[in-house]
């Protein structure tokens, strides 16, 4: 049921808003696609007009769809008609008449033409220009005649209108075509009669008869100039071919399009579609020039096989523009084959799967241009060939071919910059075993890659990848010469200080202050300090009662010890509300190491039988705040310890620590027995009833690390808990058994059974 | 009264003793212009099919604007006479993900559409059919949108249901409509593997009995469509909607290398699509055996026999893979 199938639309063009892009989209609904890790920026050494047209996991690089369908002729439009009008009207208002809603200032003129009478809009224009001269009463009246199609090529539809969906409306005025054909034939002003010879092919595709269009065109083809007026005719030409089924010609001319008019790369590459093998054999023997059969391929290339569309033109036209762009394409696909990941394999099993993904007919023919320095800019195919070899583990040709670049190439600061990423890829693939000879190959790089480049900026550079894949590379060399500590630091994994060697070794390495350059450019990176894992231990030292030493390590944590609490970690309500303990007046803010110290003293006062009961309550209130289930999950959370909302958001060691509330409950049996009234002990049995409720909620779902699919809703919400029965067998007379009554609903109802 | 009461007894038990009725043949109709070829209005007529699902539009959002809109509307060639219609809306599940989606507005805009197709094609109706991969999140949207078009339509709903919705319905919930289509097909994931993504009994056999359990009455939607799942360099590059497979046989640029798995000797348009040298075809396709598989296993785990037993979906191109008497033989099981 998931598929909906595309219509066939006709394949239209530039200002055919009625036409949108999307549908290409529509075939499937996983929009598959993929996104692409790159070390090599194709806005380097490519023309700009070709940036739409760069391997992109959307349609388009860079933009998506097209969406200037009515939109990117404006500028050249205006710029044409002030050379015609010769400043006779100036810039802001050509732009108002030809790109905005002049229509009733048109209108009213061309009416004012006619009869001579004036009105509010005549006077307006008056006072601005010069009505009476012929050229502007030529555009003005030109104008009248465009915005006629215009209402039908830039029809808007509600889309929840069916008849609007379905059919839009066409121009069916055959006459008034006619009149247009005769305007064309009659004016003797090129500059006019070029633009009705292009309104007369366009009204013609907006009409219940589009065929007419090829007929005119092909009487008057010859001597319209080959301006940009010219090919959008022919595009509009190309599109009523493919709607006669004719598609080696529309695909032909489409080609041509593409060739030779930028603007229009986007349109004609998105409509070039063949539907057979011998639509584009047929395509290909139209094509009467080397021009033309190299244009095909270089529109064939965008959708399929850059390499075959490559040696194709290089074969006939080895200086052909196009080449380059379809160079990034080939290069950038390359790069999508390539295998990134290190995690159980060593960077020469790594490498030896990334050169059996490049096709060695690729490298053969991108390192065939690059010697033969017969291309426009030979120091693209240079750096293509360079990374190529790279990629393919050939690492002193890849150094030749990037030398060889580099002393031809235009200097700019992405062309610098590509370069000396791509050597520095090149150099660290050398590396199959770190040693200091070779670690100082690669040193000013990777602090320029890691410190200097995220400074910089510059735009498109695609360095990212780079960043990524020499932590990867570092850390598999590291993994493979047994170097537990340098492995973590450029290739971090969440349970590594688990393992208390680990932690100890990885504090010994950041304190250690005789680092080596690499050492150093580790530690930098690094997202784990010394504060953390300090951090990280106070808190483990703490959910293990180790008090002074957890005050011991918090000291050491920088300014982390300094954090408050968002509420009182004190605090021991009937129900476990963060939000209401966060929002509570607070008196007194405490710090984390504020809660420590409070904490020590407190046991101190227990241990030497001060007030017992009162310090034992606040210690199993403390004790459960800094759980899941208590409003200090702040305490917990950390760099190393993870973030996160539920338990599942932590790995197992962590969670067994944050959801288990026996310590809490161990003071709070030690302040039942040391209560003095029932009030007290009714409020222990609770607190207690608390720890066992929390107990069954970790076994219930937090210990199963269940799907949500799968957490079966069997509505059990509590249980008679031992604190529960206690609690009314002994103490439903106290006050705070009425409080329970009211605020905890499961206690009501298991007592109202 | 006592009398009444008897007789009711009388009759249930009668009722019961009779054996259930079967279900009756009907189809999707999935294309967007309605025009049946003799061999499908051959196949209508012989399997006395009375009510036909025909795929109205979809609805997706808008990219630019982020707004519902109806996408693909059907344009009808054929006039529809004989037949009884039940328009079908598929909605993307993102538009129920939308959290700003305006849901009145969205259920008075769809049937708006619908009853706009139907009057410019003089088309009756009595019942129609929400079509929409729900999830988790969207559910309440969807729920509350299915209610809202209850009222608004004041026609009798039916609504598709995935096979998870029916082990899981006390999470996903249940659409408040009269009848769901139990959908057997997309079962597993479209991969590059040996599996079959339309049907996997393995995986119909996690949910199969979960049926019983499922509190709506189920119509049951069974596949008879083939695809080709195109890949390159390993990845999924497209799904190939009614591929041929004699014609890649009989095509020197294809060669069948494994059972339903073509690879590309050398490049070529093929359908308007670029095969390049070495992309692999997977073509997943349902057999007659897979069907009566499917039949008799449902067979055994519902405890109503469905009104109708729908397939998906009607084009000649999928009938051709099926003998005469076919479906007949399909409902037989039930």
């Amino acid at each position: 049921m998931k598929k909906a199938f595309l219509k066939k639309l006709l394949i239209a063009f530039s200002s055919l808003a009625l036409l949108v892009y999307g549908t290409i989209y529509a075939c499937a609904d996983g929009d598959w696609g993929w996104s692409f890790d790159s070390n090599f920026t194709p806005e380097t050494f490519v023309d700009k007009s070709y940036s739409p047209l760069f391997l992109s996991a959307d349609f388009f690089y860079g933009i998506g769809y097209d969406n200037e369908h009515t939109t990117r002729f404006n500028e050249e439009n205006i710029k044409d008609w002030s050379t015609y009008l010769e400043g006779k009207i100036n810039e802001k208002d050509l732009a108002f008449f030809l790109a905005d809603s002049s229509s009733a200032d048109v209108t009213n003129l061309v009416v004012h033409y006619k009869n001579g009478k004036s009105n509010k809009l005549v006077e307006k224009w008056n006072k601005k220009i010069n009505l009476n001269e012929s050229k502007i009463k030529d555009f003005l009246s030109f104008l009248n005649d465009a915005q006629i199609v215009e209402t039908y090529s830039t029809q808007k539809f509600d889309s929840w209108n069916y008849d609007e969906t379905v059919k839009h409306e066409s121009l069916s005025d055959g006459n008034w075509i006619k009149s247009m054909e005769k305007k064309y034939n009659d004016i003797k002003d090129p500059f006019l009669k070029n633009r009705y010879w292009f309104l007369v092919i366009k009204a013609d595709f907006y009409s219940d008869k589009p065929e007419k269009a090829i007929a005119f065109f092909n009487q008057t083809q010859k001597l319209a100039p080959k301006n940009t007026l010219y090919y959008r005719a022919l595009a509009y030409i190309a599109g009523i071919e493919y709607k006669q089924k004719n598609y080696a010609k529309s695909n032909y001319l489409y080609s041509q399009v593409f060739d030779k008019c930028p603007t229009m790369r986007v349109v004609s590459a998105y409509c070039f579609h063949p539907q057979e093998q011998k639509d584009w054999q047929q395509s290909l023997s139209m094509a009467k020039t080397d021009d033309e059969k190299a244009a095909l391929w270089a529109i064939q290339g965008y959708y399929n096989d850059e390499e075959k569309a490559i040696a194709e033109i290089y074969k006939i036209q080895p200086k052909n523009q196009h080449l380059d762009y379809l160079l990034t394409r080939l290069i950038n696909n390359q790069e999508n084959k390539i295998d990134k990941s290190f995690k159980d394999k060593t960077v020469v099993e790594n490498k030896k799967r990334i050169k059996d993904s490049i096709p060695n007919s690729t490298i053969n023919l991108v390192s065939q241009i690059a010697e033969s320095d017969k291309t426009s800019k030979p120091y693209l195919w240079n750096a293509a060939a360079g990374y190529l070899e790279t990629l393919n583990g050939n690492y002193k040709q890849a150094d030749k071919n990037f030398d060889k670049a580099e002393s031809k190439m235009p200097k700019s600061e992405l062309a610098n910059d590509q370069i000396r990423l791509l050597r520095f890829v090149n150099n660290l693939s050398k590396i199959d075993q770190l040693k200091p000879e070779n670690e100082k190959t690669v040193l000013v790089d990777l602090s320029w890659l890691y410190f200097e480049l995220p400074q910089k900026a510059i735009e498109n550079f695609r360095y990212q990848n780079a960043t990524e894949w020499s932590k990867n590379y570092l850390a598999a060399l590291y993994r493979n010469q047994k170097n537990t500590i340098m492995t973590e630091i450029f290739n971090h994994e969440s349970g590594f200080y688990d393992n208390e060697k680990q932690l100890l070794d990885m504090k010994a390495f950041l304190s250690k202050t005789n680092k080596t350059k690499m050492e150093q450019i580790g530690a930098a990176i690094y997202e784990i300090k010394l504060r953390d894992i300090n951090y990280f231990q106070g808190v483990k030292a703490t959910f293990e009662n180790k008090i002074p030493e957890a005050i011991s390590f918090m000291n050491q944590s920088d300014n982390m010890q300094k954090t408050n609490f968002y509420g009182n970690p004190f605090l021991g309500n009937i129900k476990d509300c963060h939000d209401c303990d966060h929002q509570a007046a607070q008196k007194k803010k405490y710090s984390m190491l504020d809660f420590l110290t409070i904490i020590q003293k407190m046991q101190d006062n227990v241990s030497k039988g001060i007030d017992v009961y009162n310090n034992s309550l606040l210690l199993g209130n403390a004790f459960y705040n800094i759980t899941h289930f208590g409003n200090g999950r702040l305490f917990y959370e950390g760099n190393i310890a993870g973030y996160g909302s539920t338990p599942d958001f932590f790995r197992d060691p962590i969670r067994e620590m944050i959801t288990n509330c026996s310590l809490a409950q161990a003071y709070y049996q030690k302040a039942f027995l040391a209560a003095k009234n029932n009030e007290q002990r009714a409020k222990t049995q609770y607190m207690l009833a608390k720890c066992e409720r929390n107990d069954f909620y970790n076994k219930k779902y937090y210990s199963q690390n269940l799907s949500s699919w799968d957490i079966q809703d069997d509505k059990t919400n509590f249980i008679p808990w031992l604190g529960f029965k206690t609690l009314k067998a002994n103490y439903s007379k106290t006050k705070y058994y009425r409080e329970i009554i009211n605020e905890c609903g499961y206690f009501k109802t298991y007592v109202q059974r | 009264m006592k009398k009444l009461i008897l007789c009711n007894v009388i009759l249930c038990f009668f009722i019961s003793c009779q054996q259930q009725e079967q279900p009756k043949i009907s189809f999707y109709y999935w294309k967007t212009i309605f025009r049946l070829s003799p061999k499908e209005k051959k196949t209508l007529t012989e399997n006395k099919v009375e009510r036909l699902y025909i795929r109205y539009f979809d609805v997706d959002l808008n990219p630019q604007t982020g707004k519902p809109f109806p996408r693909t509307a059907i344009q009808f060639e054929n006039t529809t006479s004989g037949l009884e219609i039940i328009p079908v809306v598929y909605i993307k599940n993102r538009v129920m993900l939308d959290k700003k989606l305006d849901i009145l507005d969205l259920a008075k805009k769809t049937n708006s559409f619908i009853q706009q197709i139907n009057s410019k094609n003089n088309i009756a109706i009595h019942e129609i059919q929400i079509d929409c991969d729900w999830t988790l999140e969207s559910k309440d949207n969807y729920m509350r949108f299915i209610e809202a078009f209850k009222k608004v339509s004041a026609k009798k709903l039916s609504a598709t249901i995935r096979l998870h919705q029916i082990k899981y319905f006390k999470k996903t919930k249940i659409p408040n409509v009269d009848r769901g289509v139990l959908m057997y097909y997309n079962m597993g994931k479209i991969a590059v593997d040996s599996l079959n993504s339309i049907y996997d009994q393995n995986i119909a056999n996690r949910y199969l009995a979960s049926l019983k359990n499922y509190p709506l009455p189920l119509n049951i939607a069974l596949p008879i469509y083939s695809w080709g799942i195109h890949i390159r360099d390993g990845k999924i590059i497209g799904l190939r909607n009614k591929i041929d497979t004699n014609n890649l046989k009989n095509n020197n640029s294809f060669v069948l290398t494994k059972n339903n798995w073509f690879e590309v000797r050398n490049s070529n348009f093929n359908r308007g699509i670029f095969y390049k040298k070495n992309d692999q075809i997977k073509i997943e396709t349902i057999s007659a055996t897979d069907v009566l598989e499917m039949a008799n296993n449902l067979d055994e785990n519902i405890s109503q026999n469905p009104k109708e037993i729908i397939f998906y979906d009607l084009d000649e191109f999928n009938l051709k893979n099926y003998e005469e008497g076919f479906f007949k033989e399909i409902i037989d099981r039930f």
